[in-house]
C-alpha cells in the first residue's frame, strides 16, 4: 500500500537495526530518482498496452439468456409501425405550429394498442451554476419564477402493464422526437419503437412493465429525459400561486381535444408512473448515412464517466451481430486512425507478441497492427468522453437515478424503397424485442458485470484493475519523491546547525532546532492551503460572471483572468507571502513546497481517480512530469551542466503546456487546426463543464490550476 | 448509529438539567458546546504550562514555551473535523465538553466538577469510565511533569535534597474526596433517570438500551469505524466471542500506558481517548475532533514527532476519500462495501501511527531530559 510505503519512506534516520520493509523504504527514498523515471515511463507505456491487454466481453449475468428465444416481431407489427411513420411523415400532420397534432397521433396509436398513455409537459431549464452536483443525488429542481407559455415541451408515454408481474419494476424505451421539424429519421425510430411496443401488448411473458416515452427534442433530447425522469424519482409539489404550463391555453386546448376524440378511459391528465426502472434503452435513427452497412452505434458515457453495467452493452452487441447481423460501432477518435507513430508502435507490439510467442506457445497476447490502432482510437475516444464528464446522449439522465442506460443509433445504409424500410423496421425491432426480454428476465438490477470500465472495440473491454496499473504506476513516484525531498530537507538543516553550534550552546540550539525540526513543513502547508483556498475562489468566481448579462465569452474569460489575478494578489499579501518570511530561516524552503506540493496532488489524484478516473489519468499525464520537474530556475542556472539544462527546457515546457487554458487549445489546436482558435472557447468549453455537473471542472480549478501555480513559484523561487 | 445512542442518552440528560422542550436541533447548544470547550481546553492548556514551566525551572532546564493552551484550542476548534461534527448536528460535541470538564476539573483541582465530568462522561458514551486512571494520578500527583526519577538524579548531582524542589509524592486524599463525589453524582444520575424513565421501563430498560446498545454493537449501518464491517461479515456463533476480544482490547492497553506514562496524566488521558475513538463501537470524526485537540497541549514535548507529514496528509487524504467511497456505493451504485471499508481501515491505520508514534515521541522526550541532566551526548537517545 502506498501509505505504508510512505511512512516507511519518510523515517529518516537510519537505526543500527532497521526492518526489511525500512530498508526497502530508505532504498526507494535514496533511488527516488531512477524510481519515478522507471515507474512514470512504465506507466505511459502501461497505458499504451492497454489496448493489447484488452479482453473479450462476456455476459456475466445467467439470467440475460439473450437471443435465447425466437424473436417474435412479425411483419404484421412492422406493418403497424409503417403505418405510424407514414402518418407522421404526412405533411398534414405538421401544420399545428406546436406540433401538438403528432403527438395527438402517437397518443392515438398508444391508445390503440390498450396502453395507458399521458403527457408531461414540461418547461427547459436553463443552465445552472452547480459543481457540486455530481455529489449529491439530483433534486427536484429548483421551480423557476419566468415561465412562459411559449417554451414547453411536451413528452408522450405510453405505459402497457405486464399482464404477470407485479408492476414493481419497468423497463424504459425513449425516443426522442421533435414535433416540429422531425427528420425521416426520427420517425423510423417511432416506428420501429411502435412496432416493438404493438408486440409487447400481446405476449404473455412480459414480467416488468414497458414505458415508452416520445421525449419532445425541441430543447434537447437530454433536457426532456432529464425533466421527465425527475418528475418521475421526485415529484414535486408546487404552491399554485406559480405559473406552470397547466394554465397556458395552448396545453389546456390540447387536453380538451383529446377529451372529445378520445374515449378510453386508459388516458388520463395526471403524470403516470410505473415501478422501478431495471434499464433504459434510447433508440435513434440517423437521417443521413454514408455507410455501406447497416450499423448500430453505441453510446455509454453518462455524466462523469459513468457508464452502465457491461452487460447491458454486451446483451446489445451480441444480439445486433449475432442475430440481427448488424455491424456495431462504438466512438472513436478518427484523427488517431491515419496517425503513423501509432501504427509502428502497434508493428512493433506484434512482433514483440510473435517474438514472445516463438519462445513460448502459451504467450498469446498480441494483436494485429491495424486492430491495435482501431483499439487504441476507441480507447482514446473513450477516455476523452469519460475525462469531460459530459454525457454523450440523453441516456446520461438515467444515469444520475443508478438506471443502467445506452443509446442505440442506428444508422441505415441509405434508400428509400420500401422493401428496405420494412427490413430496417424489422431487424431494429427485434434488435429492441431481444433486449428488453433479455431484461425483462432480470431478477435484480444489473449488478454482475462491470461498472468501471474502458472500451476498446464493441467486444473487448480494459477493467478497471487492468487500467488502474498504468495509472498507479504513474502516481507511485509521487509519495517516494516527495518523502525523498523532505528527508533531504530535514537532514540538511540539521547537519547546518550542527555544524555551526559550539558545544556550550548545545542544550540551546537543539531545544530550538528541535522545536522546528519536525514541524517546519507547517511553513510550507500554509502556502499550499492559501493557493488551494485560491483555486476555490477561481472555481466560484464563474458563478457571479455568469450573471453579467450581455456578456460575450471572451469578456467574460477576460474578467476571470483578471479576478483570479486580482485574489491571488490579495490573497498572497492579506495572509503574508510565506515563501519570502520563511526564506530568511531556510535555505531549503523550496524542497519543501515541493514536498507539500507533491503530496497534495497525489492526494487530489487519487481522489479524483474514484470520482472520474480518465480525467485523473490525463491530469496525472500532465502533472505528474511538472511536479517531479520543478526546481528553481535559478539553481539549474547556477549549476550549468547539461543535466541541469535540459531540467530547465522541460520546465519551462511544462510550465506553458500544464497551464490549463493552454493544455485546452493545444488540444483543440491538434484536433481542429489551430486556425480558428478563439479564447472565448475556452470559456465556453468551460462553462459546458460546469452545466453539466462535471467534476472535471472542480479538478481543474481546485488540483491542476493550484498544482501548476504552485510549480511556478517553485521555477521562480530566488534561493 | 453513535448519533442515535447518544440521543437518547440527551434525552434523559435534557430531561433532567434543561426543560424537556428544548430541541437539540433548532438551538444553539451543540456550537455553544463547542465554544466552552475550547475555553477550557485553553485554560487546562495554560494549567498544563505552568505547571509544566515550574517542574523544568526546578531541574534547571530553561526552556522557552511560546506556546500554551492556546494553540490547543485553536486547533479543537479550527479543525474541520470539529466543524463538521457541530454543523452536522451531531451529539459528539456534548459528549466532548464532558471529557473535557472532568480532565479541567482534575486540572484546577475542582474535585466535585472533575467528578460531574467524568460521570457525565460515562453516561453518556460508557467509554470515557477509562479516564478514572488519568483522572486519579492527576489529582493524587498533580499534572504532567518529568518523570520523578530525574528530579531524584539531579538533586543527588547537586547533593543537596530540597525537598520543596522535589514533585508531591501520590496523596490519597483527594482521590478519596473525588470517588465520593463521584458516588455521590452517579447516585444522583441515576435517581433522576429512575425518576424519569419509570413509565418507559425504568432504569434496567436503560441500561439495555443505551450501554447494551453500545457493547453489542447491534447497529450495523456503516460509520468510520472498522466494526460495522467486521460484525457483518462475522458468523453469528462467534460474534459474542468477538465482541468480548473487541472490548477487552480497550482494557488490556489500560494497565501498560498507564505504567509507562503515569508521570503524564494529562497524555495518558488523550492516548485513551485516541485509543477509545479508534476501538470504540460507533466512532465519529467528532472524536477524532476531540483527541486531535487534545494533542495541541504537547506541542512542545511532541516536536520530535516522526511522521507529522504523513500523517497530516493522511488524515486530509482519508477525510476527503472516505466521503467519495460513501457515494460511490450508496448513490451511485458503482462502487461496494469494500470501497468505503478500505478508507475506514486506512484511518484506523493512521490513528495507529498517531498513537504509537505520540507515545514514542512523548518517551524519546523524556530520555532527552534525562541526557540534559546527566550531561550524556544527545546521539545517545534510544
Amino acid at each position: 500500500m502506498a501509505e505504508t510505503k510512505e511512512k516507511s519512506l519518510s523515517d529518516e534516520k537510519p537505526k543500527p537495526r532497521v526492518r526489511p520493509i525500512v530498508r526497502l523504504g530508505i532504498f526507494l527514498i535514496s533511488h527516488s530518482f531512477h524510481v519515478s523515471v522507471v515507474c512514470c515511463t512504465a506507466g505511459v507505456l502501461a497505458l499504451f498496452l492497454l489496448p493489447v491487454l484488452a479482453k473479450n466481453t462476456y455476459i456475466s449475468e445467467n439470467a440475460l439468456m439473450p437471443g435465447s428465444a425466437s424473436p417474435m416481431l412479425s411483419n404484421q407489427h412492422v406493418s403497424d409501425g409503417n403505418r405510424l411513420v407514414k402518418d407522421l411523415t404526412n405533411p398534414n400532420s405538421k401544420s399545428s405550429e406546436t406540433g401538438i397534432e403528432s403527438h395527438k397521433i402517437i397518443a392515438q396509436y398508444m391508445l390503440d394498442l390498450g396502453a395507458e398513455v399521458s403527457f408531461h409537459k414540461f418547461h427547459p431549464q436553463m443552465n445552472q451554476f452547480h459543481p457540486l452536483h455530481f455529489f449529491s443525488s439530483p433534486d427536484s429542481g429548483k421551480i423557476q419564477e419566468n415561465y412562459s407559455c411559449s417554451s414547453y415541451g411536451i413528452n408522450t408515454v405510453g405505459i402497457i402493464r405486464a399482464p404477470h408481474g407485479d408492476g414493481k419494476e419497468a423497463i424504459v424505451l425513449v425516443t426522442p422526437y421533435n414535433a416540429l421539424k422531425s427528420g425521416f429519421g426520427e420517425a423510423l425510430s417511432l416506428g420501429i419503437a411502435y412496432s416493438v411496443f404493438s408486440l409487447l401488448t400481446q405476449v404473455t411473458w412480459l414480467a416488468k412493465d414497458i414505458i415508452w416515452l416520445v421525449a419532445d427534442s425541441q430543447y434537447g433530447e437530454y433536457a426532456a429525459v432529464a425533466a421527465w425522469l425527475r418528475e418521475y424519482q421526485t415529484p414535486k409539489f408546487s404552491s399554485l400561486s406559480t405559473p406552470n404550463a397547466e394554465m397556458c391555453p395552448d396545453v389546456n386546448n390540447l387536453f380538451e381535444l383529446k377529451g372529445h376524440s378520445i374515449s378510453g378511459s386508459k388516458f388520463s391528465n395526471s403524470f403516470r408512473r410505473a415501478g422501478t426502472m431495471a434499464s433504459a434503452l434510447v433508440l435513434k435513427v440517423r437521417d443521413q448515412n454514408e455507410q455501406f452497412e447497416d450499423t448500430i452505434s453505441i453510446y455509454a458515457e453518462a455524466s462523469n464517466g459513468q457508464m452502465p453495467n457491461l452487460d447491458l452493452i454486451n446483451v446489445v452487441n451480441y444480439l445486433a451481430v449475432h442475430r440481427q447481423g448488424l455491424r456495431v460501432n462504438v466512438e472513436k477518435l478518427w484523427s488517431l486512425l491515419n496517425s503513423s507513430w501509432l501504427k509502428s508502435l502497434g508493428e512493433i507490439f506484434e512482433s514483440l507478441a510473435k517474438v514472445a510467442k516463438s519462445l513460448y506457445p502459451k504467450w498469446k497476447f498480441g494483436i494485429p497492427a491495424t486492430e491495435y490502432v482501431e483499439g487504441t482510437a476507441t480507447l482514446a475516444s473513450s477516455l476523452y468522453y469519460q475525462a469531460l464528464g459530459v454525457p454523450t446522449g440523453p441516456h446520461g439522465a438515467f444515469r444520475d437515478y443508478q438506471v443502467d442506460a445506452i443509446t442505440l443509433e442506428i444508422s441505415p445504409k441509405f434508400s428509400l424503397d420500401k422493401v428496405w424500410r420494412n427490413d430496417i423496421l424489422l431487424r431494429g425491432g427485434r434488435l429492441i424485442e431481444g433486449v428488453i426480454r433479455s431484461v425483462n428476465n432480470l431478477l435484480e438490477k444489473f449488478h454482475q458485470s462491470f461498472f468501471l470500465y474502458l472500451l476498446t472495440s464493441p467486444s473487448k473491454f480494459v477493467s478497471v484493475g487492468v487500467y488502474m496499473i498504468a495509472f498507479a504506476l504513474l502516481i507511485a513516484p509521487l509519495p517516494m519523491v516527495a518523502a525523498s525531498l523532505y528527508v533531504d530537507a530535514n537532514s540538511s538543516s540539521n547537519c547546518s546547525k550542527g555544524d555551526s553550534s559550539t558545544p556550550s550552546a548545545i542544550t540551546d540550539t537543539d531545544e530550538h532546532s528541535i522545536a522546528i525540526r519536525s514541524w517546519r513543513w507547517l511553513n510550507s502547508a500554509k502556502l499550499v492551503f492559501i493557493v488551494h483556498l485560491w483555486g476555490a475562489i477561481v472555481s466560484l468566481l464563474p458563478y457571479f460572471i455568469s450573471q453579467i448579462p450581455d456578456c460575450s465569452p471572451t469578456t467574460s474569460f477576460m474578467i476571470w483572468v483578471l479576478l483570479s489575478i486580482l485574489s491571488l494578489l490579495t490573497l498572497n499579501s492579506v495572509l503574508a507571502s510565506p515563501l519570502a518570511c520563511a526564506k530568511a530561516t531556510q535555505e531549503k524552503e523550496w524542497a519543501l513546497v515541493k514536498s507539500v506540493t507533491i503530496s497534495s496532488v497525489f492526494i487530489g489524484l487519487g481522489l479524483m481517480s474514484v470520482i472520474n478516473f480518465a480525467t485523473a489519468e490525463i491530469g496525472a499525464l500532465l502533472m505528474v512530469p511538472m511536479c517531479l520537474l520543478a526546481q528553481p530556475l535559478k539553481l539549474d542556472v547556477r549549476a550549468g551542466t547539461l543535466r541541469s539544462f535540459c531540467r530547465m527546457i522541460c520546465n519551462l515546457v511544462l510550465g506553458h503546456i500544464a497551464f490549463p487554458p493552454a493544455a485546452f487549445f493545444l488540444l483543440k489546436g491538434m484536433l481542429d487546426g489551430f486556425g480558428n482558435a478563439n479564447v472565448g472557447d475556452f470559456w465556453m468549453w468551460v462553462e459546458s463543464l460546469w452545466a453539466w455537473n462535471s467534476a472535471t471542472y472542480l479538478f481543474i480549478g481546485m488540483v491542476q490550476l493550484p498544482c501548476w501555480v504552485l510549480c511556478i513559484s517553485i521555477l521562480f523561487h530566488t534561493c | 448509529m453513535q448519533d442515535l445512542c447518544t440521543m437518547v442518552h440527551l434525552c434523559y440528560c435534557l430531561f433532567l438539567v434543561l426543560s424537556p422542550l428544548i430541541e437539540l436541533k433548532d438551538s444553539q447548544i451543540i456550537f455553544c458546546t463547542d465554544v466552552v470547550s475550547a475555553m477550557l481546553i485553553r485554560a487546562t492548556g495554560q494549567n498544563l504550562r505552568l505547571a509544566y514551566l515550574r517542574s523544568l525551572e526546578s531541574l534547571d532546564l530553561v526552556k522557552q514555551i511560546e506556546v500554551s493552551g492556546d494553540i490547543a484550542a485553536l486547533i479543537y476548534l479550527c479543525n474541520p473535523f470539529t466543524i463538521v461534527a457541530c454543523v452536522g448536528l451531531s451529539t459528539s460535541p456534548i459528549e466532548n465538553m464532558a471529557v473535557i470538564l472532568c480532565l479541567y476539573g482534575a486540572c484546577s483541582r475542582l474535585i466535585p466538577l472533575a467528578a460531574f465530568g467524568w460521570v457525565i462522561a460515562t453516561h453518556l458514551s460508557l467509554y470515557p469510565a477509562i479516564l478514572i486512571i488519568p483522572v486519579i494520578f492527576l489529582l493524587g500527583c498533580g499534572p504532567d511533569s518529568p518523570p520523578r526519577k530525574l528530579f531524584l538524579q539531579r538533586h543527588q548531582q547537586k547533593e543537596v535534597l530540597n525537598q520543596s524542589k522535589l514533585p508531591p509524592r501520590f496523596s490519597w486524599g483527594p482521590v478519596i474526596h473525588f470517588a465520593f463525589w463521584a458516588f455521590l453524582w452517579s447516585v444522583y444520575v441515576l435517581v433522576l433517570c429512575g425518576i424519569s424513565l419509570k413509565q418507559f421501563g425504568g432504569l434496567w430498560e436503560m441500561f439495555k438500551s443505551t450501554y447494551g446498545f453500545i457493547l453489542t454493537v447491534e447497529d450495523l449501518s456503516p460509520n468510520i469505524g472498522v466494526l460495522w464491517y467486521f460484525f457483518a461479515e462475522v458468523f453469528e456463533f462467534f460474534r459474542n466471542f468477538f465482541l468480548i476480544v473487541f472490548h477487552v482490547n480497550i482494557l488490556f492497553m489500560i494497565l501498560p500506558l498507564a505504567i509507562r506514562l503515569r508521570h503524564r496524566p494529562c497524555y495518558l488521558a488523550f492516548v485513551y481517548v485516541a485509543i477509545c475513538s479508534m476501538l470504540k463501537s460507533y466512532p465519529s470524526v467528532g472524536d477524532s475532533a476531540l483527541y486531535l485537540g487534545l494533542l495541541g497541549w504537547f506541542v512542545n514535548e511532541l516536536a520530535d514527532m516522526q511522521f507529522s507529514l504523513f500523517l497530516f496528509c493522511g488524515y486530509v487524504g482519508v477525510s476527503l476519500l472516505s466521503p467519495v467511497m460513501h457515494n460511490l456505493w450508496i448513490w451511485r451504485g458503482t462502487g461496494n462495501a469494500n470501497f468505503y471499508f478500505a478508507t475506514a481501515m486506512v484511518y484506523a491505520c493512521l490513528q495507529i501511527v498517531l498513537v504509537v508514534e505520540g507515545v514514542s515521541a512523548m518517551l524519546n522526550h523524556d530520555r532527552k531530559l534525562r541526557n540534559l541532566i546527566t550531561g550524556k551526548p544527545q546521539d545517545a537517545k534510544s
